[in-house]
This record gives structure tokens, C-alpha cells and sequence, in this order.
């Protein structure tokens, strides 16, 4: 069960990603969304504070804790006017915790092998970062793995790169996003571990603010959760969320880029989840495509 | 001997800021047909975030800043196309309530009593917050002074925000708090909820609460009701839905319905896409309305070390009341 702290505010008692059960990584099983946190730095960013990024991450998502708030009837999301079902919710996310604090080789060997363990019990890790630069390590942990990336630094050739795109404006993406969906899926071989990298420099910089990188040409919130919800459909076996800095200097108080990730996130937890929001009928009003 | 000195007496400034530069002055002086200013400095009925009680002070600095720098004179408004210039004796700044910590009800009274005496005297008062909670006690002494007023007369209520705020009690913070003032001022006598309308409303929201609105006739449109329509046509929908059967409009600006891209520097932040071009043309859509009484809440200037989030709200001002503050000039 959740922690069922309400109606305690939400800076107060335990703290876990939306107020999820706490498990031990052995206890996780098939199907899971296992959230595990990198609390470290990259020290050749910009700015110090990435190390602060999962425990604001976890602070901002407490807001969508209602699954475990007993004052609350049921959410709606207001915009697809749908019931946000809260079934399996309970049981199948839940918050393994930080990777301890270490000698880098310690950090990346734990992160290596829980990585590993969560993806080999049939689960989906969900890493709060943290540094971009431990993605390499979560792939060393999935063996023949593909990568599909929004934002952040370039990846491989082979990766599947949604956003940004070199070269392309923001509008020309929004507006291919079907065709890119129908190029993900060729590309996409379900026989291969799923990774995808969540950087918040995938959004449009005036969004972002606390964006470590920020780059021109990211998209607008609407676009993001398209496709992080077409994402969670798929096998993903982890996903990982960098480039956010709660404390860049003197935006310690702001609190809009954890907002807008986990935001974002969740289309992607409800998608794994089988209870994706179904926001077709807006799209369709714009001459946009379904997912 | 002492010798004679001669001083100079300039002319002194009223210490501190006022909204718009207005003159500081009693609940008793201000009239019919003018803004009366009440500060309300209380932000300890939100549940998380604070820095709210700055919002007043915040305001009026914006305000009498940005003001100074617009024109004194005759001048051409690109948002109207017309020419105008600024009105007088429209604005009168009341000072700040008493605000009680810890006490909610001797907060609640002291706020209304403000704003209802303003209401009784036929003036419309101008709620700055603090959090969205005080724009209940705001709505309060509005509605017991319009009764006072005349009695048989019905109000139309609009909010601009992020939230719906509708909740019966949240948490620990029970009945009067940030996520309660549209719940107890839909209480009002002289209120219906059919004539409650919410917008820019964004992300999820308790089904419990959304059933009771609209079952009780209540309208929202949410910030993707905004892209798609258009602020505008959102508006006219608004205006005409809370003025079916009333005189006179009751709004409530919550700031957060921006996003928060745009203005990080309050209490509860949501990404709505709403842009402040699109935040300013919802206003402009009520420049006609018939305005009893309104508040603007949720500034909190510790949020935002940059300070346009006050300078973005101090803008909601001046869009709102334009036609306050502008007399038209015949074209040439």
C-alpha cells in the first residue's frame, strides 16, 4: 500500500515519488515502475546542484500523490475530461531509494547492477538524476539496447533522437510528430531493451529555466507528453531524467523545471501503467494526429 | 541671538508605495464608482509555499513604477487604438487589513470589513493578496455590502487560475484555506454556482469537486479551452455564463493560471501554456463587464528572484481597470 500520509502537507512525512510504497530492489517485481535516484553531480556542468535534482523531483511529485490521499474522491484530468484511474497504481509503483554515495567506481557498479536487477525482474526503472553523464552506465546494464532521446547531448547515431532535432525549429516538430511516431516504429525493435533519456533541455527554453543546457528549438509541454506517452506503451525497460538544476544560481526558490518534468512524466507512468490519457479529441481539433 | 533660518519646504511624498500612486486615504473617504484598494499581507493559509504577504507592498511598487513610465499626457493606446489620457481621483489605496496569524476568523472579518464598507459606499473594492484563500474573506465583505446595498441584487463570479480551489477542507489546514475560497464563497447568499465560472484551469482535479460545479450548473473552461478558442471567445463565454440573472461581477485573478515558465513567483506553479499575451486578453475581455468587486492574489516575490512575475501581475492591473484609469479623448 501507499503511504498514506495525507492529510499531512507535502513538504511533511516520508518522502517518496508520489508518495509511493518503498520497496527493497529484490522485491520488485514484473511490470513494476521501480523509481531509483543518481544524487550526484557531473563536474564538468556548468553549474553546481544536479546532486539536488531526485530529491526535487520527488518533492515537486508529491503534488500527484492523490492516489494516496484519502481526502481526495478520484483526479480528473481537466483537460481530456477523463478519470485518471489510480488502479495498479498502489501496487505497481514504488521508490527504491538513492544509489549511496561512493568512490565514482562504487556509484557506477551500483548503479550498473540495479539497473540490471530491475530490468531483469521485468521491470521499469525510472532514474531521477541527476548527471547525463550515468546514462552510458544504465546502458552498459542492458545489453543490445536501443536509446530513444528528448533532449540532452547527442547520443549515438544509432539512437532514435525526437527533440531537439539539429537544424529544425520547434514548429516543424510539433507538427511532424506523427510522421516521427510512424519513423520511431520502424526503427523500434521490440526484441531489444527500450532506454530512453528524458533531458529537460528538450523543452522550449522560456519553459525550462533551471535547464542545465538549455537549448533553442525544444518543444512545448503538449508535444513532450505526446510522446512520452506513445513512449510508455512500449517495453521501456528504463527511462532516465537528466539536465534539471534546482539550484542554479539564485533560482534556488523556482521551482518550474521539476514541475514541468514530472508533469511530463506522467504521461509516460500512466501509458506503462495501461491508463494513458487519451487527449485525441484536443489534438484532433488542431489538425493534429492521435497518438 | 539665534539667528533667523529660512527653510526650504518641499513638497513630501506619502512614505512607502500605494497602488498606481494613489493616494492613502480611509474606507470612509472613498465614493461611488471609485477603487478602493485593501492589502491583504496573509499567506498563512497556503500549504506550502509561502511569501504571499509580500504581494501587496510587491504590487503597489510595480505598479507606481510602471505607471511613471507610461504617458502623463494625451497619448494613443496601441491595445484600444483610441486615444486617452489618464483619469483622476479614481483610485483611493485603503493601507493593508489586519491581518491575525493563526487566526483565521478575526483575519476573515477584519478583511471583509474593509471591503464591505467599500461595497456599501458604492465603490468597488480592489483585494490585493496574499493567497487565494483571503479573496474569500474579499468576496465576503463585497457580498455583505452589496446585500447592505441592495439587497435583491445577484452577483456573477469569475476566476481566472490554475485551480479550481473548490475542496470542502484540505488536510490539516480544515475548512479556510487556499484550496477552500471558491468552495465557501460559492456558500455566499447572494451567489448562485450557476454563476460561478473557472478558467484556465489545468492538470488534474478532484472528480468530486468537478461533478458538484457542474451538476450545480457551474462552468469551466480549462487553459486548453484557452488555445483552442481563443482568450477572447473563452471570455465572452465566461461573461455571459456569470452575468445570466446578475447586475454586477465579482473576479478573482489568481496569477498561477500563467505558466509557470513565464511567472515562477507563486505558491502553486502549473504549466498551462497560457502565455501573458493570452493572460492579458482574457482581461481585456471584461474591460466592459460590470465590475462590483475583485481581487488579484498569489504574487509572492520571494518566489522569484528575477521580480517580473510582480510586474507581470502589476500588467493583469492595469489591463482590468483601464477603463478606470483612462478617460477617451475624441479622435482628432
Amino acid at each position: 500500500m501507499p503511504l498514506r500520509s495525507a492529510p499531512l502537507p507535502r513538504m511533511a512525512g516520508h518522502l517518496s515519488f508520489m508518495r509511493a510504497q518503498t520497496k527493497a530492489i529484490c522485491d520488485v517485481k514484473s511490470g513494476d515502475l521501480a523509481v531509483l535516484g543518481v544524487p550526484f553531480e557531473d563536474t564538468s556542468a556548468p553549474y553546481a546542484g544536479q546532486s539536488l535534482a531526485p530529491r526535487a523531483l520527488r518533492e515537486t511529485s508529491v503534488y500527484f500523490g492523490w492516489h494516496a490521499n484519502p481526502q481526495f474522491s478520484h483526479p480528473v484530468d481537466i483537460e481530456a475530461r477523463q478519470d485518471i484511474s489510480t488502479d495498479g497504481l498502489h501496487e505497481r509503483l514504488c521508490d527504491l531509494g538513492d544509489i549511496s554515495l561512493g568512490s565514482d567506481g562504487e556509484i557506477h557498479e551500483a548503479l550498473q547492477t540495479a539497473t540490471s536487477q530491475i530490468s531483469s525482474q521485468g521491470a521499469c526503472a525510472i532514474i531521477l538524476g541527476g548527471s547525463d553523464r550515468l546514462a552510458k552506465t544504465v546502458q552498459r546494464a542492458l545489453p543490445d539496447f536501443q536509446t530513444a532521446q528528448l533532449g540532452g547531448r547527442s547520443g549515438d547515431g544509432d539512437d532514435f533522437c525526437i527533440a531537439p532535432l539539429v537544424g529544425k525549429s520547434a514548429t516543424s516538430q510539433q507538427a511532424n510528430v506523427a510522421a516521427q511516431l510512424a519513423a520511431f516504429a520502424q526503427w523500434r525493435d521490440e526484441t531489444r531493451p527500450l532506454f530512453v533519456r528524458f533531458d529537460l533541455s528538450v523543452f522550449e527554453t522560456p519553459l525550462s529555466v533551471l535547464c542545465d543546457r538549455p537549448r533553442l528549438g525544444g518543444c512545448d509541454l503538449d508535444t513532450v507528453l505526446q510522446w512520452l506517452g506513445a513512449l510508455g506503451r512500449h517495453e521501456v525497460s528504463a527511462i532516465m531524467l537528466t539536465g534539471l538544476n534546482p539550484n542554479r544560481p539564485g533560482m534556488g526558490v523556482v521551482k518550474v523545471g521539476q514541475r514541468l518534468m514530472v508533469t511530463a512524466l506522467l504521461a509516460f507512468i500512466y501509458a506503462r501503467l495501461g491508463f494513458a490519457i487519451d487527449r485525441a479529441s484536443s489534438y484532433n481539433s488542431e489538425g493534429k494526429l492521435p497518438i | 541671538m539665534t539667528a533667523v533660518i529660512t527653510t526650504f519646504h518641499p513638497s513630501l511624498a506619502q512614505p512607502g508605495y500605494r497602488l498606481f500612486d494613489g493616494p492613502l486615504c480611509d474606507v470612509a473617504d472613498v465614493g461611488v464608482g471609485q477603487i478602493g484598494v485593501v492589502g491583504m499581507p496573509s499567506d498563512w493559509t497556503h500549504s506550502s509555499r509561502l511569501g504571499t504577504r509580500f504581494g501587496p507592498e510587491s504590487l503597489r511598487r510595480a505598479t507606481t513604477l510602471l505607471q511613471s513610465a507610461r504617458p502623463q499626457g494625451v497619448s494613443f493606446d496601441p491595445d484600444t487604438r483610441h486615444r486617452s489620457k489618464p483619469a483622476t481621483d479614481w483610485l483611493i489605496d485603503c493601507g493593508d487589513a489586519e491581518i491575525t496569524p493563526q487566526d483565521v476568523d478575526a483575519t476573515t472579518q477584519a478583511i471583509a470589513a474593509m471591503t464591505e464598507g467599500l461595497a456599501v459606499a458604492g465603490a468597488i473594492p480592489l483585494a490585493l493578496g496574499g493567497d487565494h484563500y483571503n479573496s474569500f474573506p474579499a468576496c465576503l465583505g463585497y457580498s455583505r455590502g452589496l446585500a447592505k446595498r441592495s439587497s435583491n441584487t445577484r452577483f456573477g463570479y469569475i476566476q481566472i487560475d490554475g485551480h479550481l480551489d473548490f475542496s470542502d477542507r484540505l488536510g490539516a489546514w480544515g475548512s479556510h484555506n487556499h484550496a477552500t475560497n471558491a468552495r465557501r464563497i460559492s456558500e455566499l447568499p447572494n451567489l448562485d454556482v450557476a454563476n460561478m465560472v473557472w478558467v484556465g484551469i489545468t492538470g488534474w482535479v478532484d472528480g468530486g469537486d468537478l461533478a458538484l460545479i457542474e451538476k450545480q450548473g457551474g462552468r469551466i473552461f480549462s487553459a486548453g479551452d484557452v488555445h483552442d478558442l481563443g482568450a477572447a471567445e473563452v471570455m465572452r463565454q465566461a461573461l455571459a455564463h456569470a452575468m445570466q440573472g446578475c447586475d454586477e461581477l465579482y473576479l478573482s485573478i489568481d496569477i498561477d493560471a500563467m505558466d509557470a515558465g513565464y511567472l515562477p513567483g507563486t505558491g502553486s506553479i502549473v504549466h498551462s501554456g497560457i502565455t501573458p499575451r493570452q493572460y492579458y486578453d482574457l482581461l481585456d475581455g471584461l474591460a466592459e463587464a460590470p465590475l462590483g468587486g475583485l481581487d488579484i492574489v498569489e504574487v509572492s516575490p520571494p518566489l522569484d528572484p528575477s521580480e517580473r512575475t510582480e510586474f507581470l501581475a502589476a500588467e493583469m492591473l492595469f489591463r482590468i481597470l483601464r477603463r478606470f484609469r483612462t478617460r477617451p479623448v475624441a479622435e482628432k
